[in-house]
């Protein structure tokens, strides 16, 4: 579904990734973990064009997402992208958050998005923050909505960049429950996160990330279990 | 007390002197308005055009829409230099008799001058306002699919324009003010108007006064106005 092929990307004279080559099936929930600076969230900005890849390419659907004059906009919208400080948009409320993409981009009219959005605010328990502002929600709260957000676009696959990093340890547990629900559900899964326990739970195959290449890649078991690099034996020897 | 009033009818009653202060203002305030309205226009396309460039990065700017941008901005830059630059009277008196020499209205021509000098000032208050809108509203609209243009529209003008309200209206309140060097080119606003009172009746203090209480006024009826106006636009920062 996702084909990743020899990924560069530098920032000035810093290289942060360094060659990276990897395949994303439907249905599966791929979890990418490393240390900070290692380039997992670089890697994932770069599946949907929210960082150019100084070379490489990728396809969605075999599309080639990185070729000139491809439709960025359009291919975006198969994928759902949630953030570490959620993006709601600050000057709409809830409701208009969830149906301003689907009415814009003519996908849904503007009934038929409201009702989407009563249903996906069901599904996350916040029916009654319609109304509201980003900013008079908590940041679990935000960051569920920003998850009924994506959703709204019926996406494919969606990618979440450390979604519980900016959160209270409190609330860490109320959006990995809404992201745990989303993997039941069949939705293809792109996480970059700290969260071990969610790798170990939800996830298909774990990725290590280090110094801009995936250094190993292994089912949850195995990847826990018996990790082979000396690099993320150490990784894992320090959070877990 | 008499003195004053035979004053006040010499100054303002006599031969419909009123006149002078009351057509005065009338074009006070076409040329603050027509300009004020030019300069935002300009203001949000060069505000636009230099953040649309300064938000991409060099890889993103190569090809031809790199170089259109980047010619753009060139563009931009050069002209808020330029506006920015020298004083308004200066552009004013170049304008009417060099750049227009032709051009019979004056109010026209002092409609465009400062039009085009409040559209630097607003560029940079645009500008401002636009980076100072985290970067993570663009980065979640282009994800959901919205365009630039879109997302520019719906997410960050909203929030740049009310980061930029007092400082709009500043340029505002300082424009409806300098509009009062249009006496220059002979254009009888509402300064001009006091002055050519004073001129005929050898009175200073009335009409000058008179003007003075006049400007005042306005900016506070446009300060009342913002004040208004901001209370609507913190609907969503209740907590």
């Amino acid at each position: 579904m996702i084909s990743v092929k020899n990924l560069h990307k530098s920032f000035g004279d810093n290289e942060v990734l360094r060659g990276i080559d990897y395949e994303i099936d439907k249905g599966e929930k791929i979890v990418i973990i490393g240390a900070s600076g290692s380039g997992k969230s670089t890697f994932l900005r770069c599946l949907n064009l929210l960082e150019t890849p100084t070379s490489g390419q990728i396809f969605i659907d075999g599309e080639e997402i990185t070729a000139i004059g491809a439709d960025v906009d359009r291919l975006r919208q198969k994928m759902g992208m949630v953030f570490q400080h959620f993006n709601l948009f600050n000057n709409l409320s809830i409701m208009d958050n969830i149906t301003l993409a689907p009415v814009m981009l003519k996908l849904q009219s503007k009934e038929e998005a409201k009702e989407n959005a009563l249903r996906l605010l069901q599904r996350v328990g916040l029916t009654d923050k319609a109304d509201a502002y980003p900013a008079q929600l908590s940041g679990g709260q935000k960051q569920r909505i920003a998850i009924v957000r994506s959703l709204a676009m019926n996406p494919e696959v969606m990618l979440f960049d450390e979604p519980t990093s900016a959160l209270d340890p409190e609330m860490v547990g109320e959006v990995l429950e809404v992201m745990r629900e989303l993997a039941d559900s069949g939705m293809t899964m792109v996480v970059v996160t700290h969260e071990m326990g969610f790798a170990r739970e939800v996830a298909s195959k774990v990725v290590f990330v280090d110094e801009g290449i995936i250094k190993e890649e292994n089912t949850p078991a195995e990847f826990f279990a018996n990790p082979k690099n000396p690099r993320l034996q150490e990784f894992l020897s320090k959070v877990l | 007390m008499s003195e004053l009033s035979r004053k006040f009818y010499q100054d303002f009653i006599q031969d419909d002197r009123w006149k002078f202060i009351t057509n005065g203002l009338k074009i006070t305030l076409i040329v603050t308005l027509l300009a004020l309205l030019i300069g935002v226009v300009i203001g949000i396309v060069v505000g636009i055009v230099r953040c649309a460039h300064d938000q991409q990065t060099k890889q993103e700017l190569r090809g031809v829409k790199g170089f259109i941008l980047k010619l753009l901005n060139l563009i931009c830059k050069v002209y808020v230099a330029v506006i920015r630059g020298t004083p308004a009277l200066v552009q004013l008196l170049i304008m009417y008799f060099i750049i227009m020499v032709s051009a019979r209205s004056k109010i026209l021509v002092a409609v465009i001058t400062f039009g085009i000098n409040s559209g630097a000032y607003v560029a940079e208050i645009f500008r401002g306002g636009i980076m100072s809108v985290d970067k993570g509203q663009m980065e979640a609209g282009r994800s959901l699919g919205l365009n630039y243009v879109q997302t520019m529209y719906k997410i960050v003008l909203p929030q740049a324009f009310k980061a930029t309200l007092p400082a709009l209206v500043n340029e505002f309140i300082a424009l409806l003010k300098e509009t009062s060097i249009c006496g220059y080119i002979g254009l009888n606003e509402l300064t001009r108007g006091g002055d050519i009172i004073r001129g005929t009746t050898f009175d200073a203090f009335l009409p000058l006064f008179g003007v003075a209480i006049i400007y005042l006024v306005l900016v506070l009826i446009i300060s009342w106005l913002t004040s208004l106006l901001e209370r609507r636009l913190r609907k969503s920062d209740i907590r």
